[in-house]
Parts: C-alpha cells; structure tokens; sequence
C-alpha cells in the first residue's frame, strides 16, 4: 500500500496537516505533521515524510514539475538536520509516516477533500521516479 | 449560558499581543474571560474591543484608532472553512464600526502563535513591519519597503526573514502576511488590507487605518498548537461533514468553479450590476455565464484558504506579457463591478483591473462603484476632460491609469481618494455614486430583489455584501417573510463572523447548528443554538451603538436615488421606507431605528446603551 499524491488536484488547504498533528498527537499542530503541504503558485505539494537522515546533503539540485523548478528540498521525504519540517518542534525528534497503523488508514486521505490523496495497492499503478 | 473552562483552554489560546507603535511597546494580556462567553471571537470581540477603547468620535485615521486582528476560537482548529480571521476598526469611509473579514494562512498561524487577539494602537514615527514569531514579536524599520506593491512587499519580507531568522523554505512558506499595498500608504479611503498574494479584508477601507499606523506589513509564523477538548468527538464531526459535502457534490461545485457561476445566476436574475447600476443585465457577460468558459480561459489551480475544503479561491493568469504572475481572482463580485459595471466584457481587461486593485491594496468593489461613476459623470458631460486627463466612456481602458491615479493620489486620483460623495459633490452629482454610507454596492442590483435593497441600506458597515447573504438560497424567497428573514440573516452572518466561519458557505440556519456543534467539540463550552443567535444579535446591536455614536443615524440606512426612485430592474424600485419601518419593528428598535431601551436589556447591552438612546 501507498499513498498516491496527485499535486495537480491540491489546493493547499493543509487539513491533511491537521488530520496527521490530530491523529498522532491529540492536539491541532501542523508543525508535529508527518505530511506537509508545499504551497506554490502554479501547484502545491504535499511531501509525506519518510525516514531520517543524519546527514545534509552536500548537493543541492531542483526538480522539474509541469515545467516549474522546485528545489529538491522541498520535494526530498527525509527527515534531516537542514530542515525545519519533519521534526517535533519542541525536542527535535525526527518524524515519519507510519500510515496511521495497521492496516493502514491514514487520516491525511480521509480529510482531503478534493482527493488529491489516495490510498492505493502498490500494482495498481508503475511506480514512477520519484524526485528527492 | 455554560460555565467557560478557561484553567485548561481549549480552543481559545487565552492570550491577547498589544503593540503600541507609538511607543514602540509589546505586551501580552490575559483575553478577558468575558469576551470569550458572550462574544466568542472574530468580530464580536474585535467589535467589542472598538466599542470599549476607541472613542467614537475620533479621526479614523489618527493615531487613536486601533486596528484589530481578531481570530476565533475555531481558528486554526480543523474546523472546515472556519480559519478566517478578522480586521476591525473604525472606518474612514463609513465612520463605522467596520469588521472585514480574510482567509489565507495568516489567521491560522497567528493563532498558532498564541495570540486570539492582535491589537495595534498609536502611530508609529516611521514605516515599520511586525514580524511575530511565536512569543518572538519584533518591530522592524519599513522605509525600503514604503511605496512597494502588495506582492513585492511580500517577497521583500519573505527574503528578509529568510535571512533574519534564518528561515529555510518550509518556513517561509508556511508563514502567513497581511500587507498594505500604496493605496493604504496614501490613505485611500477604501484601500484594503491584503493578504498572502492577492486575499484582502477589502471593504471599508481598513488599509487606510494601517497606512495611517505607519505600518506596511505584519508577518506571523506560528509553530504552537490548539488545544482540542474532545478530538475523537471532533474528528468524527468533521468526517461527517465531509461525507455530507462529498456526497452532495457541493465540494466538488465549489471547488470546480468558484464564485464564477454567479455571473451566469446574476444574469439570469437581472440583477448583474451593469453600467453604474443602470441595467441588471449585461450582454458583454452573456460569454461568461457558463463557468466553464471562464476556467478554461484563465484558472492556474483552485487555492483554498487554511482548513477549507471548499476551495472556491482560484489562481488565474492572462496571455499579457505586462502581467505575468499568477494572481488570486477575480472573484465575482470584482468580475462585476470592475466588469460589467464599467463597462469592461473582456475576461483580460477585467483580470487587469482586479490584479491593478490587489497589487495597489484597494477593495475592488468600491473601486468599481467609483470609476463606474466617474465614467457616467463623464458621459454626461459633468465631468470635463480636461481634468482627467484623457477620456473615460464606459468600456474605456483608460480606467487602468485612473486605478493608478486614486492609488498614488494624482491628479484627479487625489479627489477620488476621498470617496464617492466628495467625488460626486464637487461634480454637482453625488447620486451617482452607487454606494451607502460611502461603501460602494456589491454586484447584485438591488432592484431584482427587494430584500437586496434593504439589506444594504441597513448594513452596519455600509453596502456591503457580506454582512447578510440573501437571498440567494431556497427558502428565502417568499416576500411575505424577508424583512424577517434579513435581520435573522445579518444575526446568523454576526454570529459566524465571531467562530470564525466563512460566511459563503453555510446558509442560515446551518451556521449556528455548526458553529454549535464544533464548538463543543474544539472547546468543551455548550452553547445553544438560542444563546448563538442572542450572541449574533447583540454584535448587531453594539455596532449600531457604536454608529450613533460615531453620528449615523436613520437618515444613513439609505440607498441611492436610483435604486428608490428610477425603474431600471425589471421595471420597479425599492420601497425602502415602507420596508425600513417593518424591519426596525422586527429588531425591537423604535421608528427611528434606534435600539428600545427593552431590547438592549434583553440582549444585556444596557450599559452599553446609556447615553446613546
């Protein structure tokens, strides 16, 4: 299982924010998600965040969406020490994605409303390249 | 009403940010428990807040005004379309008690800063910014930033963080800003407050309040919580509606077209604002009234403010190489006014003129309502060429460089600046100008529904449109019931505007069922729909003190000689005095529309009231 993310559908409303700070900390607080939205004028982006990294990296690239550079940071899923995202804003600790459980259900889905997430099997669809 | 739980605060931070620019001072109080219980947030507080410090009588734009940003106890919450926050003040275009409402991010991380209220008083020596970083609440020097547009400003500010703070990315595009474009630096008299690329608390000229504050800019970047009392309970509510919205297909409607399907109904009704009010028709709209056209020419994606699953905001851009950003809008009440009631029916010449306004921070409605009347003047010869400089028939794009010119105050701008009934005056016509205690109408012309008209005309913000919503939805339409309807109608929106919920999208009745329901949920208080609609109706009432106070009186509960005396609609006119006498009947206020002595007791204004009636 994994979530689809369709950037063209988003309209940056940032509930899946509050579903995930809702879900895993009992409390409204976007900044304890473990899904952040991107906010950009011709798309947003919703980055799900995946597994630390200790190290920053010492490149740094962009990475092309619908013909509009995005700096590979914002798109990258790791939880690292450069960025402000993906971490309890308190202690540090480094978050990821846990799917909300087993099964998975994951709260970020049930509360988009335009759909722009999806939870799908893994065949359903050729994995494509991801970016980050 | 149920006892308020403020040792654990749910909901509520509990917090109130004081910044005195005068004396460059910041201090932090305790939000008085009081305006919790009867006024929740949004307007009633910020309205009350107007109503205790600022002196009715005082210069709008002196430095003893305050201006007010006032989030709600849902701000922030989750609760769908409820993360709007309000500006309130007194108006320099109105003199009343004015309370605009705006979505974006920024109501959202000002309350997760901590702060239900931000209040600024006193006038600072020289432009600055206010940067609020959780409990980091700074005031920097805004002299570079004095005379730059809405946008540049926002990315001037941006950078600066960026660099001050040692901001990354992320940050810096979670954070939220509300800003003042020239227009408010110049005092324009209905120059807004903008917010995050193109949203504004427009009406009733509050960025004049800012510009008049010497402040250019707030920036907030929030990073705490709110404090939910019943999260599972809450969450299961919200599920609920979303099946609801889902199910019905009104967040797919919404999200799929925005307000760009009421060019069409407004067509259709005959009550497209056209050529100055002078028809409610338009036939240069005739190609927008299928929304699809609209969308496919110009939409970039659907925008949705904080927490709305709605989303009916749209980015748009337009083949003019000049404008080359994207840009929110138009919506439609811009589509009309700057549209069809100059006279523009070119979907790129109106997007012009609504990205000219955002850019230059001023409310697009009254806007419209006064280049509309200074291109009538003009046709009718009672405005010389010579004085604007070039020539403005309706449908001229001449009206480009006017924007500008009331923006700057340049020429002809300086005078239009003031408002419409000095404009008018000096030309011999103030009728012409199509606007209420100095407000210009929204687009619907009120000839198509009488209720239309009196529910302008008895705004307490002046002509405003969202301050009641008929009657635009079912129910609503049956004449015998309207004046009933339009003060239940101005309570529900009074009592919406105080959680805050975005008033266009729940109708009526379903606001307090909401603001009911999640308000249990976000902050463990029981409020019943009956203290609810008491809660809207006592905003109403204060405000209206307020105004006799600040000197309006029955007298300004008007509508413009067209519009009573002249049948350009479906061949009739509003009766407004018949009507105003039955509606001050239904809001217990005498026949000279000031509140009894009986109704400020039941409603527990009478102190408030003393002195006043």
């Amino acid at each position: 299982m994994r979530i689809r993310i369709d950037h063209k559908i988003c309209t940056g409303c940032k509930q899946c924010e509050i579903a995930c700070s809702l879900a895993h900390t009992g409390s409204v607080n976007p900044w304890r998600a473990r899904i952040r939205v991107f906010v950009g004028e011709e798309f947003c982006l919703p980055v799900i965040a995946g597994p630390y990294t200790e190290a920053a990296c010492n490149s740094k690239g962009t990475r092309v969406f619908d013909g509009v550079d995005v700096d590979a940071c914002v798109v990258c899923r790791a939880s690292c020490p450069v960025k402000s995202v993906y971490k309890e804003p308190d202690t540090g600790i480094p978050l990821k994605c846990d799917f909300c459980g087993d099964p998975p259900n994951p709260q970020c889905v049930q509360w988009c409303a335009p759909q722009a997430l999806s939870l799908i099997e893994d065949e359903q669809e050729p994995r494509k390249e991801k970016a980050g | 009403m149920g006892g308020l739980r403020t040792s654990a605060m749910f909901g509520w931070t509990g917090k109130t940010l004081r910044i005195d620019l005068s004396r460059e001072k910041i201090w932090v109080e305790a939000t008085p428990p009081y305006l919790m219980h009867e006024y929740i947030g949004g307007r009633g507080m910020g309205d009350r807040i107007v109503f205790d410090e600022v002196d009715a009588s005082i210069d709008p734009l002196g430095p003893e005004n305050k201006l007010i940003f006032a989030t709600g106890p849902l701000t922030g919450s989750g609760a769908p379309a409820a993360s709007r926050f309000i500006v309130s003040a007194k108006s320099p275009l109105s003199q009343c008690v004015s309370s605009p409402c705006c979505g974006g991010y920024f109501g959202a991380n000002l309350k997760y800063s901590g702060y239900d209220l931000l209040i600024f008083e006193g006038r600072a020596p020289a432009p600055v910014y206010v940067t609020i970083l959780n409990d980091r609440v700074e005031i920097h020097p805004a002299g570079h930033l004095w005379g730059k547009e809405a946008s540049p400003t926002e990315h001037a500010i941006r950078q600066e963080m960026k660099k001050d703070y040692n901001l990354d990315l992320w940050a810096l595009n979670s954070m939220g800003i509300a800003d003042i474009g020239p227009a408010g630096e110049n005092l324009v008299r209905f120059a807004s407050i903008m917010s995050d690329g193109g949203r504004a608390a427009g009406r009733s000229g509050l960025g004049a309040v800012m510009g008049s504050k010497n402040l250019k800019a707030l920036a907030a970047l929030g990073t705490g919580q709110v404090r939910i009392a019943d999260p599972e309970g809450f969450c299961k509510a919200v599920m609920d509606f979303y099946k609801e919205g889902r199910d019905s297909g009104e967040f797919y409607k919404r999200r799929r077209f925005g307000t760009w399907g009421l060019p069409g109904r407004a067509n259709a009704s005959k009550s497209q604002a056209t050529n100055n009010f002078r028809a409610g028709y338009s036939e240069a709209f005739v190609k927008y009234e299928d929304p699809e056209v609209t969308r496919a020419l110009i939409r970039v994606r659907d925008e949705a403010c904080f927490s709305c699953p709605f989303s009916c905001g749209k980015r748009s851009r337009i083949k003019d190489p000049d404008y080359p950003l994207t840009a929110k809008g138009p919506e439609h009440e811009t589509m009309a006014l700057l549209g069809a009631n100059c006279g523009l029916g070119d979907m790129e010449d109106i997007c012009r003129a609504n990205y000219l306004c955002n850019e230059l921070g001023m409310d697009t409605i009254t806007a419209g309502t006064m280049i509309s009347c200074a291109m009538e003047l003009f046709e009718e010869g009672h405005l010389p060429e010579k004085d604007l400089g070039f020539p403005l028939g309706f449908g001229n794009t001449n009206m480009f460089k006017l924007l500008k010119m009331i923006a700057h105050r340049q020429g002809i701008g300086d005078l239009m600046a003031e408002g419409g009934i000095a404009f008018g005056s000096r030309y011999g016509h103030p009728e012409l100008f199509m606007g209420i205690k100095g407000m210009g109408i929204p687009a619907w012309h009120p000839q198509a529904f009488d209720a239309l008209g009196l529910q302008y005309a008895t705004c307490v913000t002046g002509g405003s449109h969202t301050k009641a919503t008929m009657p635009f939805y079912e129910g609503r339409k049956d004449p015998a019931f309207f004046v009933e309807f339009t003060k239940k109608d101005q309570d529900y929106i009074a009592m919406a505007d105080s959680g805050v919920l975005c008033w266009i999208i729940y109708h009526g009745p379903l606001w307090a069922e909401k603001l009911s329901e999640w308000l249990h949920y976000v902050t463990g208080n029981d409020q019943t729909k009956e203290e609810l609609d008491r809660l809207g109706e006592r905003v109403w009432n204060l405000e209206r003190l307020y105004n006799m106070k600040s000197g309006l009186s029955m007298k300004d509960d008007n509508l413009p000689p067209r519009i009573t005396t002249e049948p350009r609609v479906k061949n009739r006119v509003v009766p407004l005095d018949k009507l105003l006498v039955e509606y001050y009947q239904w809001r217990g206020w005498d026949e000279r529309g000031v509140p009894t002595r009986e109704k400020l007791k039941e409603l527990g204004l009478e102190k408030e009231g003393a002195g006043v009636i």
